[in-house]
């Protein structure tokens, strides 16, 4: 069954088309990646599909609703978790989420379970009674995340919910994440950080400039770049290789340079990484040469051509 | 129901919120506490304590900043930090955000209750009509936080939000002539008798100190009419922020 649907929506602002004509389907069950770089749009398509922010163009359904997606009956089975930590910092951790509770219409007794729930699997229990001006970055986040699902929503959308933590953290929201998909939610996942995609998505759908570039599962899209591989030099001085002169080699697709990194996508089984190699060689000192298997990241490469994030911020 | 069931939490938000405690509970106190010592024994040509006079000046004017909290806790809730959780649920808005005026009223009015208990209890003010006092606290806590209101939905930036209600409690007390007084000219004139709210407050528990209700109701009903009028304009305001 399909949960959640976006025909054709545009949303622009000003000239610029922040959704342009997108379509997508979330079906029951899935944990579907939104993958793209920032500024690609997958907050303002998670706020097209929330109701947030009303669209220019285009049909949105959600829960099989395409006439009144928005009711309230439907958001009861909608949770949301905010790119940005939105709890109450006077409130203590379970105050804050019994107040969510409460607004979605849970009485005395099942709201006192459902926050204990939420708590213990954020694993936040020890921390009920302590307000989140004490909590770490990750320990927010993990009590964002519990405000979306005292009401055990059907359909939970995840507005990059790693943001700026740390490992630990991390590693407990993907878990969580698992969780929540093996006790039957559907979950739209976005982020920019394609390991994460990769652990935990049963499809990806790759965005970039308000377009779905891609859709698939990880396996699918890495083999539409299985007939390519990934040749990453890291080299002395970068700015002095002459790229249009590595690209014009026969089965060169693409060349990217960042930072001391040089990564040119190539042909599989050209052969021409001796090729390659001495034209790099003659203009700057080789550090290192890594041939890569390909990866989500390879595949929005070679869709966008473009880094999926800059290496600088990579984890 | 479902917006009823936050009252509780807004609450508790208002009364964990330190910064406001300091503001308008806190610093009142203390400055009543060293304007009694300052202005004790002292009376003016009517023989009437100045402190007396002080003391209830100062209980009102500190509800012309009683809105701030309302404004500030409808920005980050509908406007700001929590907004997409709140759009996100199923339970009306507007409602809440009339349960957050409510909430916000009812505490700047303990406050105001409170500096009135502490100058009684501690300082041994005595208050010539306890219930007339309360009611025009509770009228000012109400204007304060419509205007408050108003402002916060009229203009998309909050600080220009946050700056006009400050030109609302410091322009009134400075049109009171607290700070300095006013120059003789029929614009003040008529701001201080009919357009200033702490001075048509301070003035309606001044007539009933002399026993003249007339001209209290006279000036507290200025003061009700206000709210009167500008509810509506809130309402609308509200309703076109909140779309």
């Amino acid at each position: 069954m399909t949960l959640a649907s976006m025909q054709s929506v545009l949303k622009r602002y000003g000239s610029c088309a922040a959704l342009d004509y997108i379509d997508l389907e979330i079906h029951e069950g899935e944990i579907v990646g939104l993958l793209g770089p920032n500024g690609a749009g997958k907050t303002t398509l998670i706020q097209a599909l929330t109701g947030i922010l009303p669209v220019d163009q285009g049909r949105i359904s959600l829960f099989g609703d395409s006439r009144n997606p928005f009711s309230d009956a439907n958001k009861q089975k909608l949770g949301l978790v905010t790119q940005e930590i939105a709890v109450f910092e006077e409130l203590t951790a379970k105050e804050g989420l019994e107040f969510f509770a409460g607004i979605y219409g849970l009485r005395r007794e099942e709201k006192k379970k459902r926050v204990a729930e939420a708590l213990e699997f954020v694993g936040l229990s020890a921390y009920a009674n302590k307000v989140p001006h004490k909590f770490s970055g990750g320990m927010k986040r993990r009590l964002n995340i519990a405000c979306a699902l005292t009401h055990r929503p059907r359909l939970l959308i995840m507005d990059e919910p790693t943001v700026g933590i740390d490992p630990q953290s991390r590693n407990h929201i993907l878990e969580s994440v698992q969780k929540l998909r093996e006790q039957g939610t559907t979950i739209l996942y976005t982020t920019h950080y394609m390991e994460e995609v990769q652990e935990i998505a049963s499809r990806v759908v790759i965005l970039d400039q308000g377009q779905v570039v891609k859709e698939g599962t990880v396996q699918q899209l890495i083999e539409t770049v299985r007939h390519e591989e990934t040749i990453i030099f890291d080299v002395a001085d970068p700015l002095g290789i002459p790229l249009r002169q590595v690209e014009s080699i026969a089965g060169v697709r693409q060349v990217s340079v960042s930072g001391s990194r040089i990564t040119v996508i190539s042909a599989a089984g050209a052969g021409n990484l001796d090729r390659i190699l001495s034209v790099v060689q003659q203009h700057s000192g080789v550090l290192g040469i890594q041939a890569d298997k390909p990866n989500l990241e390879d595949v929005f490469l070679t869709l966008t051509g473009k880094q999926l994030r800059d290496r600088e911020g990579s984890r | 129901m479902r917006v009823l069931s936050t009252l509780r939490f807004t609450l508790l938000r208002l009364m964990r919120n330190y910064i406001v405690l300091l503001l308008l509970l806190a610093v009142p106190i203390a400055l009543l506490t060293v304007f009694s010592v300052i202005l004790s024994g002292m009376v003016d040509e009517a023989g009437r304590p100045y402190f007396d006079q002080t003391a209830l000046t100062m209980v009102l004017a500190f509800q012309l900043f009683g809105g701030s909290t309302v404004m500030s806790y409808l920005n980050e809730d509908l406007f700001a930090r929590n907004r997409e959780r709140m759009t996100v649920a199923p339970f009306n808005r507007t409602l809440y955000a009339f349960s957050i005026l409510l909430a916000g009223s009812a505490f700047s009015f303990l406050l105001g209750a409170a500096i009135m208990a502490y100058t009684r209890l501690v300082l041994g003010l005595v208050w010539a009509n306890w219930g007339w006092t309360l009611y025009l606290i509770a009228l000012m806590a109400v204007l304060s936080s419509i205007v408050c209101v108003i402002f916060v939905c009229g203009v998309k930036s909050f600080s220009t939000a946050e700056r006009l209600s400050e030109v609302y409690g410091v322009g009134f007390v400075l049109l009171a002539g607290l700070f300095f007084p006013m120059p003789q000219h029929a614009v003040f004139e008529f701001m201080g008798s009919y357009g200033n709210p702490l001075t048509l407050s301070v003035g309606a528990v001044r007539a009933v100190e002399i026993g003249n209700w007339n001209e209290a109701w006279f000036q507290a009903n200025i003061v009700l009419a206000a709210i009167g009028f500008l509810f509506p304009v809130m309402l609308v305001m509200g309703r076109r922020r909140l779309r």
